[in-house]
């Protein structure tokens, strides 16, 4: 059971890219976290990213990048192959991807600044939702300060910030974040 | 007046007070906000207390400072006077209990039309979750 869960802030641009920039039928459901709470209640960071619930809604894949093919490879450096392997194993075989160690071990708590950070970046977008433009974009420029270094924050914040999330504005947050060690990134 | 309390995700517009910048709620607003009642004892939610002598600045009055009881609980809260806002974040250690008990989260989103759709709607299945974006 596929289920897609959007983090867009833009409902349209969400509906748009479900609905009308895909190739293949919605024949799953596509679900929109526009206040990111189901992402900070699992620890997704960044998109795509995949978890695995199993039938006892266990968590046995913890979040990780998960590149449908190997179009950006150059960024993620992770092949798509090795992913859907390991979920066709899962899913026909019942083979479990991760030891309830490594999941531990990639599954880490977020300390109090990034949840302030989130908190920060959720304000902001309930105040630039009801029209309160100066404050919404100081409560934002609070959250980037505090998690310089979280796409969902930072990358996800560009399109309400006016900035490219495909262009000069993302590659330079990709190189700054690959300068400070791929932080919170262990796929 | 009126202000506005976020805990995780859910925006309600609840009995409350800006005073001296902070954020002030009416318990029953906490209450049905986030599960945390005042009683005799303390602010209690379920077995657990906290006592009234460890609520420090929590209670103004007959009101509960958000940004004091989001301190009192580990709970970090973003909040903005001008514009009454509030919003409370998950504690950190929260977090830590339910990934070292393995559990998937419950949740329940809206889908392209706005229909809720739960975790609980699918249960018995393996599930992909697929976080995605436009950008």
């Amino acid at each position: 059971m596929l289920i897609a869960i959007s983090l867009d802030e833009d409902l349209d641009a969400a509906r748009f890219c479900a609905r009308e920039e895909t190739t293949v039928p919605l024949t799953y459901p596509v679900l929109i976290d526009r206040d990111h709470a189901w992402a900070e209640a699992y620890g997704v960071n960044n998109v795509p990213a995949t978890i695995w619930v199993d039938e006892h809604d266990r968590v046995v894949r913890p979040p990780a990048m998960a590149p449908a093919d190997d179009k950006f490879i150059e960024f993620t450096k992770i092949s798509a192959d090795i992913h859907h392997e390991a979920l066709r194993a899962w899913v026909a075989d019942d083979v479990a991807p991760m030891t309830d160690d490594e999941i531990r071990a990639r599954r880490p708590a977020p300390d109090p600044q990034l949840q302030l950070a989130r908190a920060e970046r959720r304000l902001a977008m309930h105040l630039l939702r009801g029209g309160f433009e100066d404050l919404g974009n100081a409560h934002l420029e609070a959250a980037l300060a505090l998690a310089p270094d979280d796409w969902t924050i930072h990358r996800g914040s560009m399109p309400v910030r006016g900035k490219d999330p495909f262009g000069q504005d993302f590659f330079e947050f990709y190189e700054r974040w690959e300068a400070a060690g791929r932080p919170g990134y262990d796929s | 007046m009126t202000v506005t309390l976020v805990v995780d995700g859910d925006a309600r517009e609840v009995q409350g007070d800006t005073r001296d910048g902070s954020i002030l709620v009416t318990p029953d607003a906490l209450a049905a906000a986030t599960g945390w009642a005042l009683k005799p004892e303390g602010l209690c939610r379920g077995d657990v207390c906290v006592p009234r002598h460890g609520l420090g600045d929590v209670l103004v009055d007959d009101m509960v400072d958000v940004v004091a009881f989001g301190a009192a609980l580990g709970r970090p809260v973003a909040f903005e006077p001008a514009a009454g806002i509030a919003v409370l974040a998950e504690s950190p250690d929260d977090i830590a209990t339910t990934i070292a008990e393995g559990g998937a989260p419950a949740f329940t989103l809206p889908d392209l039309d706005g229909n809720p759709v739960s975790l609980a709607d699918f249960a018995g299945k393996k599930k992909l979750l697929l976080a995605w974006s436009s950008w």
